[in-house]
């Protein structure tokens, strides 16, 4: 690897300037969709002309987890499901700096479920970029609160009896400003998206499907990541601005793809820095009064 | 709160179910007195894990009816209710939502001092029944401390619900009462001023946010299979004889005829 | 009681701890299982979710590990028993709960397949670094027992026993395992099930109107419920008196904490099991668990070719703590010495019995990986040419400090 990488300028990664190239081979497993996610937002990166120097990226736990640390940028590599606690704490101190948060659906959805509608209610200007893959990948296939009802997992061996999270409707709900579900087929358009989410001012979130070849598919016997790939391809409906409750993913059902949300409302900072003003304001009007209240 | 306990009380009186069977869990401390008028068991939970709790006690012994009251506003337990919610456990969860409004009798946020709540001065609140309706709740409603009529009705059509069902109640919480400087009977005036019944409406349109009237009012009802019918239905498919349905003799009947999904 | 044979998978196997525990809970009757999949623990989820249906257990994967310890003990409030399984950091998330179940008085089973920290840390490889969490890790005063088994078989029976004390002290109950213990793959014999024990629920029987969840017994534990019995249970994280009913009194406090606490100081001669060979007259005794107690057979069979007279004490159940049986050894031997893979938890716990009477060396490691049994040899070795007695704690081979070597024993490079 080393070798093929010095020897000629032609066989440099297009994104190598975004990519730590000093740690490939990265741990994905081939036909995994994890590596075109970080090739789609790498891309939208420089598409977006934001200044690689401004953006922190956070990632959990699980092979979507593994994200920051591949990623030239300020990474973080936090502990299960807080990723977007942490991007809280980086966001509200540091207002200038833009947080992604790069992780799985495990960890955002199940372990940070609170995380995630918190921060959505709080509207906290970061993008969210879930992964999804149906499955907890890196311990070995286990039953995930995507995983769509009778699709198997090794937590699941008789088929999994939970209906799964339908992840746009459950952000819309919270109050995301953007929301947006491509697979990692539609590259180009994954790029885009995640390009809109990252000049979006707010909670964006964009879940990306993604094949499991190692363990979603080879369980549920759907063959390989190109297979899944294939399935994409005939299966996905792109229908923008659909309402987001009509976005539950069955087992080998139709994935309906597209831009759901993207509308306007005050973030945490803005209504933040508006009660600061208003309080400043009173406390000058009645500020006596309060202190003799006491 | 103590409208609450009352509307439980009637609203579990009318549901007619065996008071023998009904758990409360809770993460907001009630008084010995109030349970033993409920005639109920009570679990005191630690903050944020009455619905978790619940989920495990209706789990053990499906027979039981379980009411998980959860204060706090879900800061903690957030993620037990979606899950909750999207597993469909039956369990009748009630929210009591005690939070300062932003406007209350005219005075300001700033100076209501509220310190530690999600619907702390500036945050947006949650709109829970579109949140609950959303992760797929099949009961939502929302109710005020002053309308116990209604309130006791949503508590015994609910208890019949099978799956989650969310019942919110805007109450005044009588430990941030005496920090914010409004008496209890102008609260509920402004509950009276300001709310508006709407049944049915789309809980999306239900958010609280400050300038239209509250909207109350019954929004979701819908039927979904619960947690242990989909438990049930796809054990027995792939099991066959090896898996006894799990849960008391009459939900066993009802889930051989019952569909997944 | 007997186990119930349609619990039981009676026969020869070849499986792994993680794996053999699951089978020892559904064995045990155990009826509820709630876990979140973390490495290295999985297997016993996996194993339990393969086979729980078929036994009329049910299992539930939640959204965290906090929802999996507060539902498995509402769980045991509902009257079935339950355990949940986890590793590393989920084990720090249930310390919140633990602490709870031990307020309510609830027994269940909790298995940790201990890995290599702090944080995220190895999660692949080994570690013994949270025995010390598992006694201290939730906040206020309680005592629990915690087991530490060392092969795939004892995973099975230690599971069992872990249900039965929990039953019988109404107490949670930790299996202190580690993930070379829980991935290790050996032979495995499950008996018929009425060759297993098994402890049922002590529930209580009287009257409705004279019940106390709280009222102990001569034991000091008092009688379980369950709700749905018309109990009117009225069960709480606060303070509460023998009806349940929270009480503030500083005076009340210290009695029912006391009782939390003394229900298993007192009884702990009951509950304490320990390996003992070769302690009576031994110079140097090896104490250990876990894992570490077998690389320490090794390290024990190196030092006894050169002479050393060496016992061994294994500690099954690490807590309580056998500090009778310790100080009763100190003052027979001269050192203890004490393999664990951390740097330094049990042994405070063994120079805190040795009352300066015998030496206490112990013997660290980083983690993610065993002793060598040279170095446990080296250090038995380094043990018993040292004569006179030590203030404190000695290391062996720490890298970092070399101040702590100069007052005591002279490394041999």
């Amino acid at each position: 690897m080393e070798a093929l990488r010095t020897d000629s300028k032609q066989e440099i990664h297009p994104m190598e300037n975004l990519l730590r190239m000093d740690r490939m081979p990265h741990i994905w497993c081939p036909t995994c969709g994890i590596g075109i996610a970080v090739t789609a937002f790498t891309a939208a990166l420089e598409k977006a002309k934001i200044d690689p120097n401004t953006v922190s990226i956070v990632s959990g736990i699980g092979c979507t987890g593994r994200v920051a640390g591949y990623v030239k940028l300020d990474s973080f590599h936090t502990t299960h499901g807080r990723p977007i606690a942490f991007a809280t704490g980086i966001k509200v101190a540091s207002p200038k700096t833009k947080v992604v948060v790069f992780s799985g659906d495990g960890d955002l959805i199940a372990i940070g479920g609170n995380h995630f509608i918190h921060a959505a209610r709080r509207n906290i200007d970061m993008l969210v970029v879930c992964v999804n893959n149906f499955i907890y990948a890196m311990t070995g296939g286990q039953v995930a609160p995507t995983t769509p009802l009778a699709a198997y997992a090794t937590t699941s061996p008789y088929g999994c009896v939970e209906p799964p999270f339908n992840i746009p409707y459950l952000a819309d709900s919270s109050g995301a400003v953007y929301v947006a579900r491509w697979t990692t087929l539609h590259v180009r358009r994954l790029t885009n998206s995640l390009t809109e989410a990252l000049q979006k001012k707010g909670f964006a979130v964009v879940e990306a499907i993604s094949p499991c070849g190692m363990y979603y598919s080879r369980i549920n016997r759907l063959g390989d990541g190109l297979d899944m790939m294939r399935f994409y391809h005939d299966n996905v409906e792109i229908r923008h601005g659909e309402d987001t409750k009509n976005l539950d993913i069955g087992f080998q059902t139709k994935i309906i793809c597209g831009k759901f949300v993207d509308r306007e409302r005050p973030s945490y900072m803005e209504r933040y820095n508006q009660w600061l003003s208003d309080v400043k304001t009173a406390g000058r009007r009645s500020g006596g009064q309060r202190g003799s209240r006491k | 709160m103590n409208s609450i306990i009352s509307a439980l009380n009637k609203g579990i009186e009318a549901a007619g179910v065996d008071r023998k069977r009904i758990s409360i869990t809770s993460d907001i401390p009630f008084e010995p007195e109030a349970v033993r008028s409920l005639g109920v068991d009570y679990f005191q939970t630690p903050r944020g894990r009455a619905i978790a709790f619940g989920t495990g006690l209706k789990l053990g012994n499906p027979s039981l009816k379980v009411i998980p009251v959860v204060g706090d506003l879900m800061t903690l337990g957030g993620n037990h209710f979606v899950h909750g919610g999207r597993r469909n456990m039956e369990l009748l969860v009630i929210c009591v939502n005690n939070f300062v409004y932003k406007k209350i009798a005219g005075i300001p946020a700033p100076s209501t001092q509220a310190t530690f709540s999600p619907y702390s001065t500036f945050e947006e609140p949650f709109n829970f029944p579109h949140l609950g309706n959303s992760c797929g709740a099949v009961y939502t409603a929302r109710w005020t401390a002053l309308h116990t009529k209604e309130l006791a009705a949503s508590v015994s059509e609910a208890l019949h619900k099978r799956g989650l069902s969310m019942i919110e109640v805007l109450a005044p919480g009588p430990n941030y009462y005496r920090r914010i400087d409004v008496v209890e009977s102008e609260l509920l005036q402004f509950y009276f001023e300001n709310s508006v019944v709407k049944n049915n409406e789309d809980p999306r349109n239900a958010a609280i946010t400050g300038d239209d009237k509250i909207i109350v009012g019954k929004f979701t009802d819908k039927e979904r299979p619960t947690f242990i019918d989909s438990y049930n239905v796809q054990h027995t498919k792939i099991l066959g004889d090896k898996f006894t349905p799990h849960g008391p003799a009459s939900e066993k009947q009802k889930v051989s005829g019952g569909k997944n999904g | 009681m007997k186990a119930n044979p349609k619990d039981v998978l009676t026969g020869i196997y070849y499986i792994d701890g993680d794996v053999a525990s699951g089978y020892g809970a559904l064995a045990a009757g155990c009826k509820f299982v709630a876990g979140y999949p973390i490495t290295p623990s999985t297997e016993a989820f996996e194993a339990v979710c393969r086979r729980g249906p078929q036994v009329g257990a049910v299992f539930i994967q939640m959204e965290d590990e906090l929802g999996s310890i507060s539902a498995i003990v509402g769980a045991a409030w509902s009257g079935v028993k339950t355990m949940t399984i986890t590793s590393g950091p989920g084990y720090s998330l249930m310390q919140e709960c633990i602490g709870f179940g031990a307020m309510l008085e609830t027994p269940f089973v909790l298995l940790n397949i201990q890995r290599g920290g702090p944080s995220t840390g190895v999660p692949t490889k080994t570690g013994q670094a949270d025995i010390m969490q598992s006694r201290w890790g939730s906040h206020g005063d309680y005592e629990l027992i915690a087991l530490a088994p060392d092969s795939p078989q004892e995973m099975f029976d230690y599971t069992i026993k872990a249900f039965n004390l929990a039953e019988k002290y109404r107490c949670p109950v930790m299996i202190m395992s580690d993930e070379c213990v829980g991935h290790m793959t050996e032979k495995v014999v499950i008996p018929e099930a009425d060759g297993i024990e098994v402890e049922p629920r002590r529930l209580y029987t009287g009257p409705a109107e004279d019940y106390l969840p709280f009222k102990p017994e001569p034991d000091l534990v008092p009688k379980m419920a369950k709700a749905g019995d018309g109990l009117r249970l009225y069960i709480t994280g606060l303070v509460h008196d023998e009806r349940g009913y929270p009480v503030e009194d500083s005076a009340y406090k210290s009695k029912y904490v006391r009782r939390l606490v003394d229900k298993i100081r007192l009884n702990r001669n009951n509950i304490i099991e320990l390996r003992e060979e070769g302690t009576d007259d031994a110079d140097v005794i090896v104490v250990s668990y876990g894992i570490s107690s077998r690389v320490a057979v090794k390290g024990v069979e190196i030092a006894r070719e050169k002479g050393i007279k060496v016992g061994t004490l294994r500690l099954v159940t690490v807590w309580p703590f056998p500090d009778d049986r310790m100080s009763e050894l100190a003052k027979k031997a001269r050192a203890f010495v004490v393999p664990e893979i951390n740097y330094g938890q049990v042994v405070y716990d063994v120079a805190r019995c040795a009352h300066g009477d015998a030496n206490v060396v112990l013997v660290p490691h980083g983690g993610a990986g065993v002793h060598n049994p040279n170095d446990i040899a080296d250090a038995i070795e380094m043990a018993v040419r040292e004569e006179k007695k030590i203030e404190g704690l000695v290391e062996f081979k720490t890298r970092l400090q070399k101040s702590v070597f100069e007052g005591g024993f002279k490394l041999k490079e």
